[in-house]
C-alpha cells in the first residue's frame, strides 16, 4: 500500500508538471492583450512581460516561471486585475472565506445527508422514503442560486434572522461571522444533502438486502445494530470518496452564491483572470486547482484500501 | 486496521458533526440581524454617538495609490482620505455670492493653504528663468501658497511644504513609470519642466496620431529620418534580434518572419522595408492614421529643481505652471491629489530587474497597512473585494478649525460640517441584494432599476440626478456601403430597401418623428428630453456656474432648428420649454416627399400603383447584447414610424430590426455603414462644452466619419463684426486652443485667447450645424434615479453639476446608529419609500 501511494504520489507530480506546461504554453501563445499606444502603463507592462521572459522560447520562459516559483515563490504580479500586485498574496487573502463557507456547508450537510439517505432506505417504499425521494430530487434538480434568492428574500428580509451578506473581516469563528454565514452556506447545502442522501439510501438499500445482512439479523443483531456494523461500513466504501469530492468543491467556490452573500472568495477569480485577461493569476489558479484535483484523486484511490480490507490495489501477490 | 473498526469512532465522528450542526444553527438563534457592524467582525456597532454612512459598490478599489490609480472605482478612498490646497463649497449666509440665491453656486476657499494663492509671476520670471515664463506675461503662471502650521497625517507625522515637492518628485520620478504623472502636465494645466523630469533618461515613443501630424509635416518641421521609428511589433509581430519592439525607418537590419515560410518572399525583412514599401506608401497605417509610426525622442537626465514646484520655506510652496490660469482651472491645478507619504510610499516600492533595466511596483495605498490619510477619515479597516470602512481622522484640522461650516438653508441654523462619523462601503454586486438591503434600512441609496420607476418615482426620498450624456438616434448615411449591401445576392431589392436612408429628407422626417417625451417615459424614464446636441449639465463658465443650455444663444439655436418663433413667446426661455421635436403631421408630409424623391431616383418601387411602396425600409438596429432595454428601443422606433408614416407613401413601410450581438463591435457597425440606425451618445467633462466639438470632426471617433466629411462643411459667422468662413473641422480645432489659418489669416478661440461670448456663438453654431445634418437626432438627456434613505437628508433639493446635491460633508441625520436601528424596527424592519 506504501509503495502504491509513492507511486500515486510521483504520478501525480508528473501529471502535474506536465498540465502545468501545457496551461503555460498555450496562455503564452495567446495574443497579449494589446498596449494602447497612449497608456501611461504600456512601458511598465512592456517591461515587466520582459522580466517574465515573454521574448524567450517558450521552453525558456517556462523554466524561468518554474525557477521563480521554486526559489522564490514568485507567481508574479497581476497585470490587469489588480495592477502590479502579487498574485498569490491576493489569491491567499481571498481563499478562505471560499474554504470556510464551504466547509460549514459539507460539516452541515454530510450527516444530515447520509441521516436521510438511510432513514429512506431503512424505510424503503414507505411515505417516508418517497417523501424524502421526493424532495431529493426536487432540490437535485433546482440550481443552488434559487435556493440563494430564497432563502435571502425569507430569512434576511421578510424574517431578519440573518444579515443579508457575510460579514467583512478575518474573525472567521467569531459568531457574528458564522451567523453571517449561514444563509450562504444553507443554499450550498441543500444539493449537498440531496446528493449524500441519494447515495446513501442507493447504496444502503442494495447493502441491507445481502446475504451476510440476514445472517448477521441470524446471529442475534438488532436491526440497528446490524446497519451500523455492517451495513452502513459496506456503504461508505461509495460515501467517502464522494465527501473527497466534495472537497474539490469547497476550494472551487461558488460564482453566483459568493455574488448574492458578497463572500470575497476566489469563485470569480480564475473566471475573472481568463476574462481580464490576467495570465499570471490565471496561472497560479490554475496550478492550485489542479495540484487540489490530483490530491484529491490520490487520496480518494488511497482511500479505499482503508475502507475496504478487500481492496488492495498495487499490492504484489 | 481501519477507521471504522469500532462503533465508538462512528459514535464520535457523529457527535462531532452534531455539536457542528448546533453550532451553526445556535449562532442563527441570536435574534434579528444587527445594522451593519465594523469590518472587523466586532459586531454591531450602533451606537447613539455614530452616525454611520452605510453604501455599496458593484467593485471595490483594489488600488487606490494616488500615482497609480487607473479608474474611478480605485479613487473611491480619496474623497474621504485626501484634501487639497483649496476647496469648493456651497454658497451660503457665511459664503455669499453675488446674484446667486444661497446653495446656487459654489465657492472657492482654502483647504490646506491658510490664504489665497498669491500670483507672483513677474518675481519668478525674473528670478528662474529656467521656468520659461513668457517675458510678456505678468500674472497667471507663478503662484505663492502659505500652507497651514496644523497639517499632519492620521499618525499625527506633521506635512509640510517639503512633502509636497519630495511627493511630486516620486510621481515623475521618470524608473517608476507612474500611470499618475501625465495628470500634471498633459492635462488642462502643466506644472513648469514636470514633463521633461518625467521623460528624463527615457527614451519615449510617441505616435504620430498622438503627436497629430503626418510624417511629411513632421520631416517639414526640421526632423530628420533618425528620429522616426517604426512599431514594427505592432504592424508586423516581428522585434529586432535585441528584443526591442521599435525599430528606425533607415534600419536596414533583416528580421526574421516567423509569418512566413523559411526560403519564401518576405521571411527576412527589415524596418526600412516596411516603411519603404508599405507605410510611406500608404498602404498600411497610412495617413489616415499614422498609430505605427513614431517619434523616438531621448531626453537626457534632468534635475528635479527646474521642475515649477518649490518650497520656500516649510510652509511656502511655490507652483510654477506652463500656461496662464486662474479662477476655477487654477483651484484645479492646486488639487495636489498626488501627495503621499514618503516614508511609506518609499517602503512599498518593489523592483524586478530585467534584461535592459528595472521595473518597480509598489504596494502604497492597497491596505490598511500601507494607507495613511490626510484627510477627514482615515481607513478602518479594508478587505479585498469585500469592504472598505472609514472612521474619523481626528487628527484633520477640519474639526477644530471652526471654518468648516455652513448655514442650513432651511432652519438658517449653522452646522459643522462632517457629521458623518463612520462611512462603511460594502461591495455588494447583486442588485435584488441591494434592494433588499436598503429597504432594510442597510444601505444609505439604491439606484432605480427599470422596473423600479413606475412605482417609486414620485417618491419624496427618490432623487433625479442629470446625466452629460445625449442619447441621440444615429442613421447610416454611408451610401457607397449601403448600395454594396443592397447589391449583395441574399438582398431582395423587391421587397427591401436601404438607399432611401441616405436621402436628407428622410433624415428631415426622422428628426420630427419621434415623441422625446413618451420615448423618457417608456424606454428610459431615468433620462429627460434630449434636444440638442450639447446635454444640459455642461458648464462653460465654471467660475460662475453657468450653464451652456441656459445661455440666450444655446436656446435660440434649438427654436431656430426646431422652427419655433421665439418672438412669438415671453422670453426665449419659454420658446425653448415649448419645443416637443414631435411633429407627427410634418412627419408625414416629409415621409410622403422622401416617398416621392426615392420612386423618382428608382430606389423604391409602386409596380401596382397604389401610392405605396412596394419595399419595406428595413433599418438594422445595432446592439451589442440583445437585452429586454434593446427590444423596448426598438419597438419604440417601430411605433413612431408606423404611426408617423400613416398616409404616406411609406405608410407601414419602415421597419427597425435587431442585428446579431455585435459585442464590443457595435459601434464600429454603424460607422462602418454595415448596420443602419442606433441609439448612442458621447459624454464629456462637463466643465468644457468646447470640447466635445471635437467629437464630431474626428472621423476616428464620429459615428458618422465615413460618410460626413466635417473638413468639407462650411459654416460662416459673425465675428465682431468680421464675417468669418471656415469648415466645421476647422471652427472646432480653433474652439479648442489651435491656431488656424485660414486666407491667410490667423484665428484661435481657445480658452483665454477668445471673449466667451464669442466662443459661445461658435460653438452655438457648430450645434446647429450639426444637428442640420440630419446624422445625429436628439432623444434623451441621460441621468439617473435613486433612492436616498430616510437616515439622512441633503442640505439641497437642486442638484449642481459641481457638487451634486452637497456631498458627504454637507450630509445631516436625522437619527444617529441606535435610533436609526430602532426606528427600521419600529417600521416592521421594511421600510416604505
Amino acid at each position: 500500500m506504501v509503495k502504491y501511494a509513492i507511486q500515486r504520489i510521483i504520478y501525480m507530480f508528473l501529471v502535474f508538471i506536465v498540465i502545468m506546461l501545457m496551461c503555460f504554453v498555450l496562455v503564452r501563445m495567446l495574443p497579449l492583450p494589446v498596449l494602447p499606444p497612449e497608456d501611461p502603463h504600456t512601458q511598465v507592462v512592456r517591461m515587466r512581460r520582459e522580466a517574465m521572459g515573454y521574448n524567450e522560447p517558450y521552453l525558456v520562459q517556462f523554466g524561468l516561471f518554474v525557477k521563480n516559483v521554486v526559489t522564490k515563490f514568485d507567481w508574479g504580479l497581476s497585470d490587469k486585475l489588480y495592477f502590479g500586485q502579487d498574485v498569490w498574496s491576493i489569491f491567499k487573502q481571498k481563499l478562505p472565506a471560499t474554504v470556510i463557507v464551504n466547509l460549514y456547508s459539507i460539516i452541515f450537510s454530510i450527516p444530515i445527508g447520509i441521516f436521510l439517505g438511510i432513514v429512506a432506505a431503512l424505510k424503503k417504499n414507505t411515505w417516508v422514503d418517497y417523501t424524502i425521494s421526493t424532495l431529493t430530487m426536487v432540490v437535485i434538480s433546482v440550481p443552488s442560486f434559487v435556493y440563494a434568492f430564497l432563502i435571502q428574500y425569507v430569512f434576511c428580509y421578510k424574517l431578519q434572522l440573518f444579515p443579508f451578506v457575510m460579514e467583512a473581516g478575518e474573525n472567521w469563528f467569531s459568531p457574528a461571522m458564522i451567523r453571517s454565514m449561514v444563509p450562504a452556506v444553507l443554499a450550498l447545502s441543500f444539493g449537498v444533502i440531496a446528493g449524500f442522501t441519494r447515495t446513501t439510501r442507493a447504496e444502503l438499500t442494495e447493502v441491507l438486502t445481502s446475504d451476510y445482512m440476514l445472517l448477521a439479523r441470524v446471529k442475534g443483531l438488532t436491526l440497528p445494530q446490524a446497519t451500523l456494523r455492517h451495513a452502513l461500513r459496506n456503504c461508505f466504501v461509495v460515501v467517502v470518496p464522494q465527501i473527497f469530492g466534495e472537497f474539490l468543491g469547497i476550494l472551487a467556490g461558488s460564482l453566483i452564491i459568493e455574488k448574492i452573500f458578497a463572500i470575497p472568495g476566489v469563485g470569480s477569480l480564475t473566471l475573472n483572470a481568463i476574462n481580464g485577461p490576467d495570465y499570471n493569476l490565471f496561472m497560479l489558479s490554475t496550478a492550485f486547482y489542479t495540484a487540489i484535483g490530483l490530491s484529491a484523486a490520490v487520496v480518494v484511490d488511497i482511500s479505499y484500501g482503508f475502507l475496504d480490507p478487500r481492496i488492495r490495489m498495487g499490492a504484489v501477490k | 486496521m481501519g477507521l471504522w473498526n469500532d462503533n465508538r469512532y462512528m459514535i464520535k465522528w457523529a457527535a462531532v458533526l452534531l455539536c457542528c450542526v448546533v453550532l451553526l444553527t445556535g449562532c442563527a438563534a441570536g435574534g434579528k440581524t444587527d445594522s451593519a457592524s465594523d469590518a472587523s467582525g466586532k459586531g454591531s456597532s450602533a451606537s447613539a454617538d455614530r452616525y454611520t454612512y452605510n453604501t455599496s459598490v458593484d467593485q471595490l478599489c483594489t488600488n487606490w495609490n494616488p500615482h497609480t490609480y487607473m479608474t474611478a472605482n480605485d479613487s473611491y478612498p480619496h474623497e474621504f482620505v485626501t484634501s487639497s490646497l483649496y476647496s469648493l463649497i456651497f454658497n451660503d449666509a457665511l459664503h455669499p455670492l453675488e446674484g446667486k440665491e444661497p446653495y446656487e453656486g459654489y465657492v472657492i476657499v482654502p483647504e490646506m493653504a491658510a490664504a489665497d494663492p498669491i500670483d507672483i509671476t513677474k518675481e519668478v520670471r525674473t528670478k528662474h528663468p529656467v521656468f520659461g515664463i513668457p517675458s510678456s506675461a505678468d500674472s497667471g503662471y507663478a503662484f505663492r501658497i502659505k500652507l497651514r502650521d496644523d497639517l499632519c497625517w492620521d499618525d499625527g507625522t506633521p506635512i509640510d511644504a517639503n512633502t509636497f515637492v519630495e511627493s511630486l518628485k516620486r510621481l515623475l520620478d521618470p524608473k517608476l513609470l507612474n500611470y499618475r504623472a501625465s495628470d500634471v502636465y498633459k492635462g488642462t494645466y502643466s506644472i513648469a519642466n514636470s514633463e521633461k523630469f518625467a521623460n528624463a533618461g527615457v527614451g519615449v515613443f510617441t505616435s504620430f496620431a498622438d503627436l497629430n501630424t503626418t510624417y511629411e509635416a513632421y520631416i517639414a518641421e526640421g526632423h530628420t529620418d533618425d528620429e522616426v521609428f517604426v512599431d514594427i511589433s505592432g504592424i508586423w509581430n516581428i522585434t529586432t534580434a535585441d528584443n526591442k519592439t521599435y525599430a528606425a525607418i533607415t534600419d536596414d537590419t533583416k528580421i526574421r518572419d516567423e509569418a512566413v515560410e523559411e526560403g519564401q518572399p518576405g521571411d527576412y525583412i527589415s524596418a526600412k522595408e516596411i516603411w519603404d514599401t508599405y507605410l510611406n506608401a500608404g498602404m498600411i497605417d497610412g495617413p489616415e492614421t499614422y498609430t505605427g509610426i513614431v517619434e523616438y525622442k531621448y531626453e537626457a537626465d534632468y534635475p528635479f529643481e527646474n521642475v515649477g514646484l518649490y518650497a520656500e520655506d516649510d510652509l511656502t510652496l511655490v507652483f510654477v505652471f506652463n500656461s496662464a490660469l486662474d479662477g476655477f482651472y487654477l483651484t484645479s491645478a492646486l488639487s495636489t491629489s498626488w501627495l503621499v507619504k514618503p516614508e511609506l510610499y518609499d517602503a512599498c516600492l518593489k523592483e524586478t530587474k530585467t534584461a535592459s533595466g528595472s521595473v518597480w511596483s509598489s504596494t502604497y495605498c492597497t491596505s490598511k497597512d500601507t494607507s495613511v490619510s490626510y484627510g477627514p477619515y482615515k481607513i478602518a479597516s479594508y478587505q479585498m473585494d469585500k469592504s472598505i470602512r472609514f472612521t474619523r481622522n481626528d487628527k484633520w484640522y477640519g474639526y477644530h478649525d471652526g471654518r468648516h461650516v455652513y448655514v442650513d438653508p432651511v432652519d438658517e441654523k449653522q452646522y459643522d460640517m462632517y457629521q458623518t462619523t463612520d462611512i462603511d462601503c460594502q461591495v455588494i454586486a447583486d442588485t435584488t441584494t441591494t434592494k433588499q438591503m436598503f429597504f432594510a434600512g442597510k444601505l444609505a441609496a439604491y439606484g432605480l432599476q427599470a422596473e423600479d420607476y413606475d412605482r417609486y418615482r414620485n417618491s419624496e426620498y427618490c432623487y433625479q440626478t442629470p446625466g452629460s450624456t445625449v442619447y441621440f438616434a444615429i442613421i447610416n448615411g454611408f451610401a457607397d456601403v449601403i448600395k454594396k449591401r443592397e447589391e449583395a445576392a441574399d438582398f431582395d431589392k423587391k421587397t427591401k430597401d436601404l438607399e432611401t436612408i441616405t436621402l436628407p429628407v428622410f433624415r428631415e422626417a426622422c428628426a420630427v418623428t419621434f415623441d422625446k417625451s413618451a420615448f423618457v417615459q417608456n424606454v428610459m424614464p431615468r433620462c429627460k428630453e434630449g434636444f440638442g446636441l450639447i446635454g444640459s449639465t455642461y458648464i462653460y463658465d465654471p467660475d460662475e456656474c453657468l450653464y451652456y443650455r441656459q445661455t440666450d444663444i444655446a436656446r435660440k439655436t434649438l427654436c431656430d432648428f426646431y422652427s419655433v418663433k421665439a418672438d412669438e413667446y415671453s422670453s426665449l426661455e419659454s420658446a425653448e420649454e415649448s419645443i416637443t421635436g414631435y411633429d407627427p403631421v410634418k412627419a408625414a408630409e416629409l415621409f410622403q416627399k422622401t416617398y416621392e424623391e426615392a420612386l423618382e431616383k428608382g430606389f423604391i418601387t409602386d409596380l401596382d400603383g397604389d401610392g405605396h411602396s412596394d419595399q419595406t425600409v428595413t433599418l438594422t438596429y445595432s446592439v451589442a447584447a440583445d437585452t429586454d432595454h434593446q427590444t423596448r428601443i426598438i419597438d419604440y422606433l417601430n411605433e413612431s414610424f408606423k404611426e408617423a408614416t400613416a398616409g404616406s407613401g411609406f405608410d407601414g413601410k419602415i421597419q427597425v430590426i435587431k442585428s446579431a450581438p455585435l459585442g464590443n463591435d457595435w459601434s464600429n457597425s454603424l460607422r462602418n455603414g454595415l448596420t443602419d440606425i442606433v441609439l448612442a451618445g458621447w459624454s464629456g467633462s462637463r466643465l468644457d462644452p468646447f470640447n466635445l466639438t471635437d467629437l464630431y470632426v474626428d472621423s476616428s471617433r464620429a459615428f458618422d466619419g465615413m460618410w460626413f466629411d466635417a473638413a468639407s462643411h462650411d459654416m460662416m459667422l459673425d465675428i465682431d463684426g468680421e464675417e468669418v468662413t471656415m469648415n466645421l473641422k476647422q471652427w472646432s480645432d480653433s474652439l479648442n486652443g489651435q491656431t488656424v489659418t485660414v486666407s491667410g489669416k490667423e484665428y484661435n478661440f481657445g480658452y483665454g485667447k477668445a471673449d466667451v461670448d464669442t466662443r459661445l456663438a461658435i460653438l452655438a453654431g457648430f450645434e446647429n450645424a450639426i444637428l442640420a445634418t440630419g446624422d445625429y437626432s436628439p432623444l434623451a438627456n441621460d441621468g439617473s434615479m435613486y433612492l436616498a434613505t430616510q437616515k439622512t437628508y441633503d442640505v439641497t433639493d437642486d442638484y449642481n453639476p459641481i457638487l451634486g446635491y452637497g456631498d458627504l460633508s454637507y450630509t445631516r441625520y436625522n437619527y444617529n446608529d441606535k435610533e436609526w436601528e430602532q426606528y427600521v424596527k419600529s417600521q416592521g424592519g421594511i421600510l416604505q419609500y
